[in-house]
């Protein structure tokens, strides 16, 4: 039977209509990765969970489409008709490219605004600040963010202090509550430092001091891993010992960490530690 | 053409082609299967039998060599290595454990000084009491030994035995110029070991020679200076 | 006097009994690779460079590589122009018959999609062979099975040889073999740098093969400094091999630009040409501008391993951001050099395959040249964590985002042309509907990584591998699968099993999905790529994920199976056209004519003229050309 093409459009519509409300509405009860450990993950969630708003409706179109025109637009049995020459419809081609134009700008618009953004982003403009946060006394003054440098090593990260006369750590400990900016920098290859329930990623590279932005929101422990393949052991460059601790907690950590570290020299805190590219007698 | 011809034909056909591709696929999984497979061998650890310096006795015992190069090795010499002039873990670097017990590793350390690119590896983390003995010799060449949280200086380090998933970090300190001919500095300490698992271990010295930043070539090959706990 | 003609038709030319002082031909060309492989590499290790023997590797195979492609006859023209002695039919490149053709210099464009085509298949099968013991070393987190570094040996190989596979499976053996068809031409323009390009990707392969047996390198397929200067001996065959693939990239293209500005018969006007035409088009634009940016900074990678150059060690003043800003120029374009061709696939046969004109013609061809023109402008999304100058997010973030405009395009034209059609599923169609809904998650998912904010998340994680994967192997191989299917009658004069084909789509369609979907999942749980061992949480989503893997490397085998078992056991001969189309190379007997057309033919109309009650012939071919 020969139907309208109104009669395709309608149920098409419909159908697509209930199963893309039916998924957003799934789609808005995902909590998704990172999570609310800081200020950037909680931003990172929330963009997640958007675009998988957004692209919900777009796959149930497209799916519901192909599924439709591959049973109902089929070629009769032993057939070999003809479908009608149509070749365009200039308003249908025009309404199309305006339509996905507009929410590509819209998801960019969004990712821009949420990239400039005082809590988020590398330094996207030159007076950038992270949020100001409230409470505790570490890293809580737009003037002193805690400055904490990530020192990629094959294979393992270390930590330096810069506000505590530069002590080292082998696990990252940060306070709760405080703008951190870390300051990221490989001696040898690349490296990417990854600390997923915080929602920072930055490669480390050598020579180079690469800045990100921290707000931490709430105490527990997260995961450093390496996010650019840096030789054997790049899966095992991972720490499960990272942790956001209380104010008071992390004053006490530090001093201890000043003081039992007291017995080895390290070299003076710097941007980046240029290292000799080759080794032994070459 | 006749069908009896046809059949005779496509057998002689089916019968090259199933020999063909099976002696393909003989050649590939055995070049495969040659290079996923072969491997270094393990070293189990064995009962202690006495106290090693300040060490406790009734541990698991691990006796390991570094060398500077693998045809210039004493104690475990391995005459077919396909690499004699790496710098190496002797005999293997596939190391296996007992769980939930203390083990304790003697290194004889006979290579010269690259230095630490991070002088945060000279202190000793992760070990029993914090402290590892050491036989070595100073700089007139006469032999020394104490126990030590740290090495002097991070520029004369020649190696360290790192076990960065149990926290274990121990920089082994490079043998004197003074000192004669084929010695070698002792090192001994103990650390804890907890559930079984498979625990990754390396050298943060970047002593590959001739390679970017030193941590090329025996770096990054099992057998040399990276290897496995097995914790059983 | 013999004459010879040049490639497929062109004119006859005068020959004379002389030949080279050697002959010609595969064997000579290899027993000439080995030895100039021998002499470059103690040339190179006698310079004496503290250099780990770099030198001598990257000379070999390229004195190899150069030899091996004189000892098929490549010299034999130039050398004969230059010298002034007459041309042979060996100098001509078609003195050959039979199999043995197809194994040497043919600068015959259908044989050179032949040997394309059985050259991609096979470089496929070790790709996946390496695939299958990546998923085997990731089915327990701890590394005992598979030692880490042999695994990124492995992880390296696999995807090395699948960069090579995708950049020229599609343009390779459909473009070369069916563009001088669709444009009516017995020949293409430059026929010596096509089969150029072809001759250059065996030993690419066979280099890249080779690589293990010095030790193998560590960094995949982006091949990043300076990790890839602390590698050993087989990280040359990366250098090489990779060059080796750009220049035919580059070759093909200016080859394949020629032909279709050039050759176009007459009534063959562009907006007549076959949408195929236009994907190869857009893709061969790409891969001769992009192709070089690689084959520059791939020299200096190999400078910096053999003479001790810095250009990318920071602390002699060089800088890694270098090597990642030149990869990725070139890179970027490299993917949609992939996908154009593809694009190009699925536009050409849905029409044919549901009987109704391509809808929304120039909108589709405008959509191509979009993705061409935007696809230089967003290499920096690979970067973005990397530590760039921060006020070049935003830019790429928008441009990244705005090359989705132009790919959207692709799903309105097949969209209007499924409208109300009359649709036979066969399969290739049923390739090409699943191309569609792969390339629509591997669409979707590059979205996500294309926000900064949830690509700090997403980055160097298996999100970002599902991703490409995606786009890749559900978008490019089942677009190669559906050509494979709908042209191997006209190629090889066989049909495939079409029983067979339609078990092989559902199984890979199926398997492929189950296989690579979870992926996403592990992405956003932590888990990073090209590692060999990952959280135990993980353990039983990476099971499943191998599992899935198995099946559907074992959908592929079926797949030779059906094309070995067609192509050389099957004795009946495929009709000139089984699918019933309109499509030039149709309307010519199976199987083909040594020569394309005896008379240059005029064309009248589209190819996709489906559905008009009057409809002109497409093409005028003249009197029937006399039987072979």
């Amino acid at each position: 039977m020969i139907r309208p093409n109104r009669t395709h459009a309608i149920r098409l519509l419909i159908a697509w209509a209930v199963l893309s409300v039916i998924g957003v509405v799934i789609a808005l009860q995902l909590r998704l990765p990172p999570g609310d450990q800081s200020q950037q993950a909680v931003d990172e969630s929330w963009l997640l969970q958007l675009m998988t708003v957004i692209s919900t409706p777009v796959f149930v179109g497209v799916v519901l489409f192909v599924l439709y025109s591959a049973f109902v637009f089929r070629q009769r049995r032993g057939a070999l008709d003809d479908g009608p020459p149509s070749h365009g419809n200039f308003r249908v081609q025009v309404a199309w490219v305006a339509i996905t134009s507009v929410i590509v700008f819209i998801m960019a618009g969004i990712g821009i605004s949420e990239l400039a953004s005082t809590s988020n982003g590398t330094d996207f403009a030159s007076s950038n600040q992270p949020t100001l946060a409230t409470s505790g006394s570490v890293g809580t003054t737009e003037a002193h963010a805690l400055q904490v440098q990530v020192i990629a090593q094959q294979w393992y990260f270390t930590y330096r202090y810069a506000d505590y006369s530069g002590v080292e750590s082998l696990h990252l400990v940060l306070p709760v509550n405080a703008n951190v900016v870390f300051h990221i920098t490989s001696t040898d290859v690349l490296h990417g430092f990854w600390a997923y329930q915080l929602g920072v990623k930055a490669d480390a590279n050598p020579g180079v001091d690469n800045i990100t932005y921290l707000t931490t929101m709430r105490t527990g422990s997260f995961t450093v891993r390496c996010a650019e393949l840096c030789g054997i052991w790049h899966g095992n460059m991972s720490d499960t010992d990272g942790s956001v601790v209380s104010q008071a907690d992390f004053a006490t950590w530090v001093a201890n960490l000043q003081q039992t570290d007291s017995d080895v020299t390290l070299p003076p805190y710097a941007p980046f530690y240029f290292p000799s590219p080759r080794a032994k007698g070459t | 053409m006749v069908a009896g011809e046809s059949n005779r034909g496509t057998a002689t056909r089916v019968v090259v082609l199933v020999l063909t591709v099976g002696i393909l696929f003989a050649l590939v999984t055995f070049f495969i299967g040659d290079f996923v497979v072969r491997g270094p061998g393990s070293l189990t650890a064995s009962p202690a039998t006495v106290a090693q310096g300040n060490q406790p006795a009734q541990s698991a015992f691990i006796h390991l060599e570094t060398v500077a190069s693998v045809d210039s090795a004493i104690t475990f010499p391995r005459p077919d290595d396909p690499n004699p002039s790496w710098v190496s873990y002797l005999p293997t670097t596939i190391l296996k454990v007992p769980a939930n017990s203390v083990v304790t590793v003697q290194i004889d350390q006979e290579d010269g000084a690259s230095g630490l690119r991070n002088p945060f590896w000279a202190k000793a983390r992760g070990i029993v009491d914090g402290k590892f003995h050491m036989t070595y010799f100073d700089d007139q060449g006469n032999p020394q030994e104490g126990d030590f949280s740290a090495i002097a200086d991070p520029a004369t380090a020649a190696h360290t035995f790192a076990i960065p998933d149990l926290g274990v970090f121990v920089p082994l300190e490079a043998i004197s110029d003074a000192a004669p001919a084929g010695s070698m500095n002792v090192i001994t300490f103990s650390f804890k070991t907890g559930k079984a698992g498979v625990y990754h271990w390396q050298c943060f010295v970047p002593c590959g020679a001739g390679t970017i930043y030193g941590n090329g070539g025996p770096m990054q090959t099992l057998g040399y200076m990276a290897g496995f706990l097995i914790v059983q | 006097m013999a004459t010879a003609s040049l490639g497929n038709g062109g004119p006859a030319l005068q020959t004379s009994e002389r030949q080279m002082v050697l002959p010609t031909n595969l064997l000579t060309a290899i027993i000439l690779a080995a030895v100039a492989f021998w002499a470059g590499v103690q040339l190179g290790n006698s310079f004496g460079f503290n250099d780990g023997l770099n030198t001598g590797v990257l000379l070999g195979y390229t004195f190899g590589t150069i030899m091996f492609l004189v000892g098929l006859g490549f010299a034999n023209y130039p050398l004969a122009r230059l010298f002034g002695w007459p041309i042979s039919p060996q100098s001509a490149g078609d003195e050959h018959r039979g199999v043995w053709r197809y194994l040497n210099l043919s600068l015959d464009h259908k044989v050179i999609g032949v040997q394309y085509l059985v050259a991609m298949l096979t470089a496929m099968l070790f790709g996946g062979i390496g695939a299958m013991l990546i998923r085997t070393s990731l089915l327990s987190p701890d590394q005992t099975l598979v030692p880490p570094d042999k695994y990124l040996v492995l992880v390296s190989m696999h995807s090395v040889m699948m960069i090579f596979v995708a950049s020229a499976a599609i343009v390779g053996p459909f473009g070369n073999f069916f563009v001088p068809y669709m444009i009516g031409t017995n020949r293409m323009a430059f026929p010596r740098l096509e089969a150029l390009s072809f001759w250059l990707v065996p030993p690419a392969i066979v280099i890249l093969l080779a690589s293990p047996l010095f030790g193998g390198f560590p960094t995949g397929w982006t091949g990043y400094a300076p990790l890839s200067e602390q590698a050993g001996q087989g990280f040359d065959s990366y250098i090489v091999g990779f060059t080796l693939i750009g220049l035919a990239l580059c070759v093909s293209g200016v080859n394949m630009l020629t032909t279709v500005i050039s050759l176009r018969a007459p009534g063959m006007t562009w907006t007549r040409l076959p949408i195929f035409v236009w994907g190869v088009f857009s893709a061969s634009i790409l891969g001769t501008f992009a192709a070089p940016i690689l084959a520059s900074a791939l020299i200096m990678q190999g400078l910096d391993r053999s003479m001790n150059t810095s250009f990318f060690i920071s602390s002699n003043g060089g800088s890694p951001y270098l090597w990642e800003n030149l990869f990725w120029f070139f890179g970027h374009p490299e993917v949609y050099i992939f996908i154009l061709p593809a694009f190009g696939i699925v536009m050409e046969l849905i029409p044919h395959f549901a009987r109704k004109p391509l809808w929304g013609y120039r909108t589709a061809v405008v959509g191509l040249l979009g993705v061409t023109l935007l696809s230089w402008f967003v290499w920096q999304h690979h970067l973005f964590v990397s530590g760039i100058a921060p006020a070049l997010r935003p830019f790429y973030m928008l441009s990244t985002e705005m090359i989705s405009i132009p790919t959207g395009i692709v799903f309105l034209v097949a969209f209007g042309t499924l409208w109300r059609a009359k649709i036979s599923m066969t399969v290739p169609m049923l390739f090409c509907l699943g191309f569609l809904f792969n390339f629509l998650i591997g669409g979707l998912s590059g979205v996500y990584l294309s926000d900064v904010p949830s690509d700090v998340t997403l980055h160097g994680s298996y999100f970002s591998m599902a991703h490409f994967h995606f786009t890749i192997v559900g978008g490019e191989i089942f677009a190669i699968i559906a050509a494979i299917y709908y042209w191997f009658p006209k190629m090889t004069g066989r049909m495939l099993n079409m029983t067979l084909g339609k078990i092989h789509f559902w199984w890979m369609m199926i398997a492929f999905n189950l296989a690579f979907m979870p992926l996403f999942a592990a992405g956003i749980l932590d888990m990073p790529r090209r590692v060999s061992t990952y959280a135990p949480s993980l353990q039983s989503l990476n099971d499943w994920v191998s599992f899935w893997a198995y099946l559907l490397f074992a959908s592929m085998l079926l797949f030779a199976v059906n094309v070995i078992w067609s192509w050389f056991f099957n004795p009946k001969v495929a009709p000139a056209d089984p699918w019933h189309v309109r499509s030039i190379e149709w309307q010519l007997p199976t199987p083909l004519p040594r020569r394309n057309f005896e008379r240059i033919p005029t064309f009248t109309s589209g190819p996709y003229d489906y559905g008009n009650p009057n409809p002109r012939p497409a093409v005028d071919l003249g009197p029937e050309p006399a039987p072979a």
